[in-house]
C-alpha cells in the first residue's frame, strides 16, 4: 500500500547530506579560519616588515644623501678654493714660482690624487704641480671654454691609462688672453666614500653635471663615467621634501633604488645617491620568507591536525550515524509492526484510527465528504471452525489481496481484527460513487477460494457511512458503519447497506446487548431459573426445567428470547450452552448432595447448538465433570429442530440415547412432523405447547389438539407434559385427559436454585396454588 | 726534519728572488731620529695615517715619495704588501670624507734625505744604494 511507504519519516537528501557534513564542513571551516587567520597575520607581518625596511631604506637614501652632498661640497669648495689660491698667486708671479712656493707652504693638495696646472692662452703648461699631461683633443676644448668665464668649470670624464679624470677649471678674469689654472683629480675621488654598509654592492653614488650625464658613478667596487642620468633625472620631482627618496629602476642596469639626486646649490652639479631595493629589503624579506615557511609550517600542521580530527571526527559519526541508521530502521520496523496487522500487512485497527482522524481533519478543512466501508465476512466461524485457523488465515490474507486491488491507490484498507476489515474512500462527493466500489468489493470477494484444496465461496456484508452526515467523529462513524453493516447481514448478506438514522435507532439496543453478550460469560452474570414439573395426579416435583436469565447490571433480568437469538447469530450460543450444561449438573448433583430426591433436570437445546458438533462432547464432559447420572438429564429440543435433518438428528438422538440422556420434543404440535417420522426418534418425553394451553378453555380446535396430542404420546408410551399451564380451568382439563406433567405458574414460577431448594425442603410438594386460581 | 730543511730553502730561495725583482728599499729616518726599530705593523699603521705617535719615540711623521716613482712602488709593495692604487684609493676615501690628509710626499731620494733631516721625527724610505750621510736604516720586524 502506498500508506505503509509513505509512513517512513521522510528524510530528504539534503538533510542527509547536511548531516553527513555536519562536523566536518565545521572542522574545515575552522581549519579554513584559522588558515586564513595566519596567513592574514603573516601577511600582514612580512608586508610591516618590508615596509618598515622599505622606510628605513629610504630614509638612509636620504642620510646617505645628505652626508654625501656634504661630502661633495666641501670637496668641490676645496678645489675651489685651490684654483682660487693659484690663481691669486699666479696673478703676482711667475707660474713656476707661484706653483713651488704654494707647494713649499702645504696649500697644495695631495699630488697622490691631485694634479694642479696653470696654462697659457694656448694650452701650454706654464706650470704643474702633480703630474699632468694633455693628451686628448676635448682637454684643449674644455680649457678653452674655461678661459673664457669666471666661474668654476668641470670637464667631462678624461680616461687615462690609470683611469678617469676630472678637470676643474678656472680663468683669469682680467684679460681674455690670461692663463688658465687647472686642477685634476681622480675622478674616482668623489666616489670614494662609497660605503658598502650603508649602500651596499648594488648602491649607486655619483655625481652628474648640468648636462645630466655622470661625470663619476659608483656602484660597489665598480666606478664608470659618463653614462647619461636617464630616466632617474626624469623620474624624480622637484626635491622638496628632504627624506623622499622615489622607488626607481635605473636604466643602465635595471636595477630598482631608492634615489635621491639632488643639485647643489654653489655648483654645476648633482649628487646620486642610490640604495637598492632588493638588497636593502634583502634581510627583511629573509625575515618574511621565515614567516611565511613558519606560516606554511603552522598551516601544515593546523591541516593536518584538522584533518586528523576531522577524520576522526567524521568516522566516529559515520559510526554514530551507522547507530542511528539501525535505531531508526529499528524504530520503523517497531512502528510498521505497532501499525500493521502481522496477517495481512495491512494498516491495524490503531493505525486506521490515526488515518481515520487524519482524513476527518482533511475533509474538514476543504469541506470533503469520505465514505466508510465496513466489511464483516459472512460465516467466516464457519471456516475457521470446520477448517482450521491456518485456512482461516489463508482466506483473511487472500481478502486482504482482493480488497487491496478492489480499490484505488489513494484508498484505504485496514484489517480491524478477526474478520472485519474497513476501506476508506477519501474525496467522495456523492454517495452514488460508493456503490460501484462497493460492489466491486463484493464481487471480489465472492469469486470462489481454494483453501486446502477445496474451493470455497464466502461473501461478504458491508456497511456504509458517509462523513460528516453519518457522524462527526470515529467513534460515531464506525459505530453506525457496524450498524449498516449488521443491517446488511439481516438483509440476508452479501450486500451492502447505507447507514441511516432509523437504521440507528433499531440497532442501538441490540448493539449494546451484543457488546455486552460478550462479555457476559467472563462477567458470570448468566443465571439459571428452575422451573419445576410437577406430577398431574400427585402434585409432587419430579423435575426441573433449567431456564437461563441474564442478569445485566444495566438492564436487569432479561430474558433468554431477548438474547438467545443474538447469541446464536454471533456463535456465543456454544460457550453459553455449554456453561448451562456445566451449571445445571452440577446444581442437580448438588441438591442430591443436600438430601434432596432425584429429580430430572430438564434443559433447552437451541437450534445451533443442536448442529455444534461438539454437543456431545460438551455434554459428555459436563456429566464426567460434575458426576451427574445421566438418566436425571433431559434434553428439549424443537420440533423443527428435529425435522431439519433427520438423519443427523436419528444419529444425535441416538447418541444421546446410548449415554442414557433422556431427550424431549419442546413445542410439541407447532412444527408439521409426521408421526411416522417422529416414531423413528428415540424421544421419551413430548411437551405439548404453551399456545395450546393458553386458549385450551376457550378454542375447541385446541382443546382438540391438546387432547390428541395426549393421545398420541400416550400411544407411543411417550411421558406427556403441558407446558405455561396457567389456571385451575387448564390443570383440570388436563388432568382429565391423563396428562402425565404439569408446569406453568399454576405449579411454580421459575426460581433460583435457593428458592427452589427451600421450597422442597418446607415440603410444599404439592401444588401450592391449587386452589388459588 | 728534512722537510723543514727544504722549507727553509725554498723560502730563502724564493726571498733571494724578491731582492733580485724588486730596487732595495729601506726604511730610514735621520741619525737623531730616537726611533730605533718598528714591526710592519707600526710601519703600515704609520703610513696609513692610523700611527702618529710611538711609545717610546714620541710623535712620527711619515715623509712619501711621489707616485710616480719608483721607490713609491717598491715601498708599498715590499713594506705594506700594498699596490699604489689601492693606496691612492685608501687617501682617496680618507681625504674626501675629511678624516686625514696624506703624507707630505717629495720627488727623490735626495729630497726625502733634506726632508729627514730637517725633522728629527718624520720617518721615510729611499733607494738603499743611494743612501746618504746622515741617514739611519731602521729594520723592520716582519
Amino acid at each position: 500500500m502506498t500508506e505503509t511507504a509513505s509512513k517512513t519519516p521522510p528524510r530528504t537528501p539534503n538533510k542527509k547530506l547536511q548531516k553527513l557534513l555536519e562536523v566536518p564542513v565545521l572542522m574545515g571551516a575552522l581549519g579554513l579560519i584559522g588558515v586564513v587567520l595566519i596567513w592574514a597575520a603573516t601577511f600582514h607581518l612580512a608586508g610591516d616588515v618590508v615596509r618598515n625596511a622599505s622606510r628605513n631604506a629610504a630614509s638612509a637614501a636620504t642620510d646617505a644623501a645628505d652626508t654625501y652632498e656634504a661630502q661633495v661640497v666641501r670637496a668641490l669648495r676645496e678645489i675651489d678654493q685651490t684654483l682660487k689660491l693659484v690663481r691669486y698667486d699666479v696673478q703676482r708671479h711667475p707660474p713656476n714660482v707661484a706653483i713651488n712656493a704654494l707647494n713649499e707652504r702645504n696649500l697644495l693638495p695631495p699630488s697622490l690624487l691631485f694634479s694642479v696646472a696653470v696654462l697659457s692662452p694656448r694650452g701650454e703648461i706654464l706650470a704643474t704641480h702633480g703630474r699632468f699631461g694633455l693628451e686628448h683633443p676635448e682637454e684643449h676644448d674644455f680649457f678653452q671654454r674655461a678661459r673664457r668665464t669666471d666661474q668654476l668649470t668641470l670637464s667631462q670624464p678624461v680616461e687615462t691609462p690609470e683611469g678617469p679624470f676630472l678637470y676643474f677649471a678656472r680663468g683669469m678674469t682680467e684679460n681674455q688672453t690670461s692663463e688658465v689654472i687647472v686642477l685634476a683629480v681622480h675622478a674616482g675621488y668623489f666616489v670614494s666614500g662609497y660605503d658598502r654598509a650603508t649602500l651596499g654592492e648594488q648602491g649607486v653614488l655619483g655625481i652628474t653635471g648640468e648636462d645630466d650625464h655622470f661625470r663619476v658613478r659608483r656602484t660597489g667596487e665598480e666606478i664608470s663615467v659618463g653614462a647619461p642620468l636617464g630616466i632617474v633625472a626624469t623620474a624624480v620631482p622637484e626635491n622638496d621634501e628632504q627624506s623622499f627618496a622615489p622607488l626607481i629602476e635605473h636604466p643602465r642596469d635595471q636595477i630598482e633604488r631608492y634615489t635621491v639626486v639632488r643639485a647643489l646649490f654653489d655648483f654645476p652639479v648633482s649628487v646620486v645617491v642610490g640604495l637598492s631595493r632588493a638588497e636593502q629589503l634583502a634581510p627583511a624579506r629573509a625575515t618574511a620568507h621565515e614567516y611565511y615557511w613558519r606560516a606554511g609550517l603552522a598551516s601544515a600542521l593546523l591541516i593536518l591536525t584538522i584533518g586528523i580530527l576531522g577524520r576522526l571526527s567524521w568516522r566516529l559519526q559515520k559510526a554514530r550515524r551507522q547507530t542511528m541508521e539501525e535505531r531508526v530502521q529499528h524504530a520503523q520496523k517497531v512502528e510498521y509492526l505497532a501499525f500493521h496487522d502481522s496477517l495481512t500487512d495491512l494498516p491495524n485497527r490503531a493505525y486506521f484510527s490515526r488515518m481515520l482522524t487524519q482524513s476527518m481533519l482533511e475533509a474538514r478543512r476543504y469541506h470533503r465528504e469520505f465514505a466508510l466501508l465496513f466489511l464483516d465476512l459472512d460465516r467466516f466461524k464457519n471456516i475457521n471452525d470446520s477448517l482450521g485457523h491456518d485456512a482461516g488465515d489463508e482466506l483473511l490474507q487472500e481478502i486482504a489481496r482482493r480488497l487491496t486491488l478492489s480499490i484505488r491507490e489513494s484508498d484505504i484498507v485496514a484489517r480491524l481484527g478477526g474478520d472485519e476489515f474497513v476501506v476508506l474512500l477519501p474525496e467522495i462527493t456523492n454517495p452514488e460513487q460508493v456503490v460501484p466500489v462497493a460492489e466491486k468489493i463484493l464481487a471480489a470477494c465472492a469469486r470462489p477460494f481454494t483453501l486446502v484444496g477445496q474451493e470455497f465461496r464466502v461473501t461478504v456484508s458491508i456497511g456504509i457511512t458517509l462523513f460528516p452526515q453519518d457522524g462527526d467523529d470515529e467513534q460515531t462513524l464506525m459505530k453506525n458503519a457496524d450498524m449498516a453493516m449488521y443491517h446488511a447481514k439481516e438483509m440476508g448478506k452479501n450486500n451492502f447497506q447505507f447507514f441511516s438514522e432509523s437504521l440507528s435507532n433499531d440497532s442501538l439496543e441490540r448493539l449494546t446487548l451484543e457488546s455486552s453478550l460478550r462479555h457476559a460469560l467472563e462477567r458470570d452474570e448468566f443465571r439459571l431459573y428452575y422451573q419445576p414439573k410437577r406430577n398431574m395426579k400427585s402434585g409432587e416435583i419430579t423435575g426441573v426445567e433449567a431456564l437461563l436469565r441474564w442478569k445485566h447490571p444495566e438492564l436487569g433480568l432479561i430474558l433468554p428470547m431477548q438474547f438467545i437469538p443474538m447469541a446464536e447469530e454471533n456463535g456465543l450460543i456454544v460457550p453459553i450452552g455449554r456453561w448451562v450444561f456445566r451449571t445445571a449438573c452440577q446444581q442437580s448433583v448438588d441438591w442430591q448432595a443436600q438430601g434432596m430426591p432425584p429429580i430430572s433436570m430438564a434443559i433447552n437445546l437451541s437450534a445451533r447448538q443442536f448442529i455444534d458438533e461438539h454437543l456431545l462432547d460438551d455434554i459428555k464432559l459436563a456429566l464426567e465433570e460434575t458426576g451427574m447420572n445421566p438418566s436425571l438429564l433431559e434434553l428439549e429440543i424443537t420440533e423443527s429442530m428435529v425435522m431439519r435433518d433427520v438423519d443427523a438428528t436419528l444419529a444425535i438422538l441416538n447418541e444421546l440415547k446410548a449415554m442414557g440422556v433422556r431427550v424431549a420434543i419442546d413445542d410439541f404440535g407447532t412444527g408439521y412432523s409426521s408421526l411416522s417420522t417422529l416414531k423413528q426418534f428415540p424421544v421419551d418425553t413430548i411437551k405439548i405447547d404453551a399456545s395450546f394451553i393458553r386458549d385450551l378453555t376457550r378454542s375447541l380446535e385446541d382443546r382438540g389438539l391438546t387432547e390428541a396430542i395426549i393421545a398420541v404420546g400416550r400411544n407411543l408410551s411417550l411421558n406427556v407434559i403441558a407446558e405455561g399451564v396457567e389456571t385451575s380451568e387448564q390443570y383440570e382439563f388436563l388432568q382429565g385427559q391423563a396428562c402425565d406433567e404439569f408446569q406453568g405458574f399454576y405449579g411454580n414460577e421459575a426460581l433460583p436454585a435457593e428458592e427452589f431448594r427451600h421450597l422442597v425442603a418446607t415440603g410444599s410438594l404439592k401444588a401450592p396454588r391449587a386452589g388459588d386460581h | 726534519m728534512p722537510q723543514t730543511f727544504v722549507k727553509i730553502i725554498i723560502i730563502g730561495l724564493l726571498s733571494g728572488l724578491g731582492s733580485v725583482t724588486w730596487a732595495d728599499v729601506v726604511v730610514v729616518v735621520s741619525e737623531k731620529s730616537p726611533i730605533q726599530a718598528l714591526t710592519s705593523t707600526q710601519l703600515t699603521d704609520i703610513y696609513l695615517g692610523r700611527l702618529t705617535r710611538l711609545p717610546e719615540a714620541g710623535s712620527v711623521v711619515p715623509v712619501d715619495q711621489v707616485e710616480q716613482s719608483n721607490t713609491h712602488h717598491d715601498f708599498y709593495q715590499q713594506y705594506l704588501g700594498r699596490t699604489p692604487a689601492q693606496i691612492r684609493a685608501h687617501w682617496s676615501r680618507l681625504i674626501f670624507t675629511g678624516r686625514g690628509q696624506p703624507p707630505k710626499a717629495v720627488e727623490s731620494d735626495a729630497a726625502m734625505a733634506e726632508a729627514l733631516r730637517r725633522n728629527p721625527s718624520a720617518i721615510g724610505y729611499m733607494d738603499s744604494e743611494t743612501l746618504p750621510e746622515g741617514m739611519r736604516v731602521i729594520d723592520i720586524e716582519s
